[in-house]
């Protein structure tokens, strides 16, 4: 593909949302502003218990209170529906419903649906039910479920490990054996999650007379959710409808396939439209964790610092997730090595489920945790070394002179300049000089602390890295599809499969299209959202990834590109003119340097949709193109087991300043730079927002958030008040600087930027509590940093 | 149980029978159509929800319909111009101080509210007062950014 044309310039501008118009009045479409005439309401029944039996379900006294339209029991699901596809085949077939039939597997499964006239008469019924259980003991230690230990979730599987492996890339071996030194370290994280502010829900609505079924969900991955739903459904895909409306955030966490389906067989059974959308503490409960996990790590090195090898053993809760489970270890193992050259790599996973919450994809995906591991490493290496912890990583960078640069593990760096991220970020940050202050608060008994962390940001998954784990390939590649069209009367309008949740595509993709058809964003119409009706998409269609500036500008760039060529061979046929001499600029196809030969896309659009005899000969009528671009650094893998996970490297410096309290332990972030190459930024205003916020999560993850179980597998942070977020008091200003290394194998030259922050902020806030403590003799080993974790630190050295 | 209630809405006047546990955004949302108010925990902590009753933020999901008779309730509708955006709205489009949206109702009722009683106030002062909104997408730097731009617009337009 030939490098975007620029004849407005308007990609690359730091231009205002299009959607905020509609956004900042509260005259957004959210799922729950959706109201179909006749509208049930669903409400979930769930499980009390992590591990239990159903031994007797009654549902009478439900169903016989007014405004109880049906209630549908697992067992009904189970009769009414096949299982959910699992990603990764079990070794015997589990049966894995939308609703649990016989055995409830985690806190917070629901076992049965109730549909009436309002929530509220809903959740009235739901709690009228009378459940008899049997509790058994809960698998909660992933570390015992890959001893083999423990109570098993599934006793067909004889195991609760899904999958166990050792992946060893170069000599790794011979690198220990050659080492000056070798750094173990064990790290934990804990399960937490983005929590978009929009809840998960759902309609669906069924017309019997054609036997088909129509969605609207804020379901961020439409195209794998509408092969789930005809499988399980077992009506083809032609008779489904999705529509995905605004999406209130995703990060990953905006899908459950299960609650559509338990919503489209309320429907059939009630004809009638029917809801669900989960309350707050039903999607801290039951929507989707982050996976936590116990990581060891070795890293050998030579005396002046130089990296060797690196030897992982990486135990993964996944909680009940039999659709996707091993997701956080391909990806970690994709990004194992960071921006390091470490040149033999042993990396040995368990995939275990746990009686938890389903895990599943969040806001990086086992990177923040694989950065963290890796960051506190080098923290602790540069310690030991009496090396600053910048240089050291100065010296294992991979060189730009590097690139592009393939990673033992077959992860391919495309461009990026790692060093002068780093001290860019040095710079800013002003390091030295804030060194010098840290000196002199100390001398007046300030806990102050510096933490750098640094990583790469991959955008786009290549699903075919799960043949490492299944042996075979099913889905590959990154890619999607979009829809550029010229309305009879000359508007443009544009559509792509991946459902924005906060990322403004709406704008971005205007403004691409404007560059290529000569027209400014505001004269095209990006439509909201998705509708596999008429959205163009692919199974690999959504939004996940990071991948929209790495194969979403493909799809808009290659059909814009399309209509563009129709619209000048039109114009040369009219005008009579050669196509080298013909521009497109302000709303008209034009002779170069003839004023006044032109006509404007509304001539051209009358001509190809009205009054078609004037088309040149052969040319179809219409001014609408389809195109689906796949990236191209995506490939199979090899015999030696690599294969690149992920796509097109951005990467980011991060450094912060806190100050730890030593009366309560309370942790404050006083200073936050960070600086990114995200490639060439295809609208810096949302660039910018997308690194503020994914730092915050950060944030979030280092200092406040966890989803904490007890021994048991009960959920002790359900709600808000004690499952903390980041509030603007918690968040510093964060301040953000750029370099922009475009890729050379992407459209645009754009890279991912939504993940950016989450990856090394957790690593980085890490790094400066643990310098503030330094006095103390403390070393940071799991998150999150809570005033009363640093409190009981500063106690116990206190007291020694 | 149901009770009849009286109040105005961004300047309208409603009566409705209410079910005596009708939450306020439910009634807002449900029964008056006015979907603009956002519904996020339904605990009272994130903030999506907050309207003005009778001039002050308050959290809609945890007042009752009921509760609120005589009162006037003001919405992110009640705060839209007819036509085009108020400065405040306008701000937040500038500064980028929105992502999904989700939050912006509550976060510009809270500004609002802010603004109303501080002409100029301090990064600290608007950090406060947002303090008890939860944004899970921008960080918070851009909405500060927005609201620190309405302030200083409002000073310079009188």
């Amino acid at each position: 593909m030939t490098p975007a044309g620029e004849p407005g310039g308007w990609v690359g501008r730091a231009y205002p949302l299009k959607e905020a118009a509609r956004l900042v009045a509260g005259r957004g479409r959210f799922l729950d502003d959706l109201a179909p005439a006749r509208l049930l309401h669903v409400a979930m029944l769930r499980s009390p218990h992590a591990h239990a039996r159903i031994v007797a379900l009654d549902v009478t006294a439900a169903a016989a209170l007014p405004g109880v339209a049906a209630i549908l029991t697992g067992a009904q699901a189970a009769a009414l529906s096949k299982p959910i596809r699992p990603l990764i085949p079990t070794a015997v077939p589990i049966g894995d419903w939308c609703l649990a039939a016989d055995r409830a597997r985690f806190v917070g499964e629901p076992i049965v649906a109730v549909a009436a006239v309002d929530r509220a008469t809903a959740e009235d019924a739901a709690e009228a039910i009378r459940v008899t259980w049997e509790v058994l003991p809960a698998a909660v230690d992933a570390e015992a479920g890959a001893r083999g230990e423990g109570p098993l979730l599934y006793p067909e599987l004889g195991s609760n490990v899904v999958w166990h492996d050792t992946l060893t890339y170069g000599d790794v071996d011979a690198a220990f054996a050659a080492a000056d030194g070798v750094l173990r370290e064990r790290f934990e994280m804990q399960r937490y999650a983005s929590t978009p502010l929009e809840t998960f829900g759902c309609i669906a609505a069924y017309d019997a007379g054609t036997d088909a079924y129509t969605f609207w969900s804020n379901d961020q991955r439409p195209g794998l959710t509408m092969s789930i739903l005809a499988e399980s459904l077992g009506v083809p895909q032609s008779r489904l409808r999705l529509t995905c409306p605004d999406i209130g955030g995703g990060f990953g966490n905006k899908r459950r396939p299960a609650w559509l389906l338990v919503c489209a067989l309320l429907a059939k059974r009630t004809g009638r439209s029917v809801k669900f959308v989960e309350d707050r503490r039903e999607s801290l409960t039951a929507l989707m964790h982050a996976a936590g996990g116990v990581m060891e790590v070795a890293l050998a090195y030579r005396a002046d610092g130089t990296l060797l090898g690196l030897s992982v053993r990486d135990v993964t809760d996944e909680g009940k997730n039999l659709v996707s489970p091993t997701q956080h270890n391909l990806i970690k193992l994709g990004n194992i090595a960071n921006g390091y050259r470490i040149p033999a790599i042993r990396y040995e996973a368990w995939s275990v489920l746990t009686n938890k919450c389903p895990t599943g994809a969040n806001r990086g995906i086992g990177k923040p945790f694989m950065c963290f591991a890796i960051e506190r490493s080098m923290a602790l290496l540069a310690r030991r070394l009496g090396l600053d912890p910048a240089e050291l990583r100065l010296r294992n960078y991979v060189g730009v002179d590097e690139m592009p640069y393939r990673t033992p593990t077959g992860a391919e760096y495309d461009s990026g300049d790692y060093h002068a991220t780093l001290r860019a970020a040095l710079a800013r940050f002003r390091y030295a000089e804030r060194r010098r202050e840290q000196v002199e608060g100390r001398g007046r008994g300030r806990l102050l602390g510096i933490g750098v962390a640094t990583s790469v940001e991959p955008a786009g998954t290549n699903l075919a890295s799960y043949e490492i784990i299944t042996g075979r390939r099913a889905a590959s590649g990154s890619a999607e599809a979009a829809m550029v069209r010229i309305e009879p009367d000359g508007r443009v309008r544009a559509a792509i499969g991946d459902p924005p949740s906060g990322q403004g595509y709406e704008t971005v993709v205007a403004q691409i299209v404007a560059d290529e058809l000569g027209v400014a964003p505001d004269e095209v119409d990006v439509a909201r959202g998705f509708d596999s009706a008429t959205t163009p998409w692919l199974y690999l269609s959504g939004n996940y990834s990071n991948k929209f500036s790495v194969t979403d500008t493909g799809a808009v760039v290659g059909a814009a590109r399309r209509v563009r060529d129709k619209l000048v061979r039109l114009a040369a046929h009219r005008l009579e003119a050669d196509p080298v001499d013909l521009e497109l600029r302000d709303g008209a196809v034009r002779v170069r340097g003839v004023p006044g030969r032109a006509l404007t896309l509304g001539e051209l659009a009358r001509t190809a949709y009205a009054d078609v005899l004037g088309l040149p000969p052969g040319e179809q009528p219409g001014l609408e193109a389809r195109h689906a671009h796949q990236n191209p650094l995506a490939r199979p893998m090899d015999a030696a087991r690599r294969v690149p996970s992920q796509l097109v490297f951005a990467n980011a410096a991060h450094c912060c300043l806190v100050e730890v309290d030593p009366g309560t332990g309370g942790v404050r972030i006083l200073a936050y730079v960070v600086v990114h190459d995200c490639g060439r930024e295809l609208n810096p205003l949302i660039v910018e927002g997308m690194v503020h916020g994914s730092t915050a999560h950060g944030i979030g993850a280092a200092l406040l958030e966890e989803f904490r179980y007890d021994e048991h597998g009960q959920l002790l942070t359900s709600t808000f008040m004690d499952y903390l977020k980041p509030t603007a008091l918690d968040v510093p200003d964060i301040d953000v600087g750029r370099l922009e290394h475009p890729s050379p194998v992407t459209p645009l030259g754009a890279k991912g930027v939504g993940e950016g922050g989450a990856i090394p902020g957790p690593a980085a806030v890490a790094n400066a509590v643990e310098d503030a403590l330094a006095p103390y003799g403390v070393t940071v080993r799991a998150l999150p940093l809570t005033p009363e974790t640093v409190w009981r630190w500063l106690a116990a050295s206190r007291g020694a | 149980m149901s009770a009849r209630v009286r109040l105005t809405v961004n300047g309208e006047a409603v009566e409705r029978d209410v079910e005596a546990r009708r939450a306020l955004s439910d009634f807002l949302r449900e029964d008056l159509g006015l979907t603009g108010t956002h519904v996020g925990c339904e605990h009272g902590v994130c903030g999506a929800c907050t309207v003005l009753v009778d001039g002050w933020s308050a959290r809609a999901c945890l007042l009752l319909a009921a509760q609120c008779e005589g009162a006037a309730v003001t919405t992110i509708e009640g705060l839209t111009p007819a036509a085009g955006l108020s400065p405040l709205q306008e701000a937040f489009r500038a500064c980028h101080g929105l992502q999904c949206g989700f939050c912006t109702p509550g976060m510009i009722v809270v500004a609002h509210e802010l603004l109303e009683g501080n002409p100029a106030p301090s990064e600290a002062e608007i950090r406060e007062a947002i303090g008890g909104n939860l944004c899970m997408c921008t960080g918070y730097v851009t909405i500060v950014r927005a609201v620190a731009l309405a302030a200083r617009g409002r000073r310079a337009g009188g």
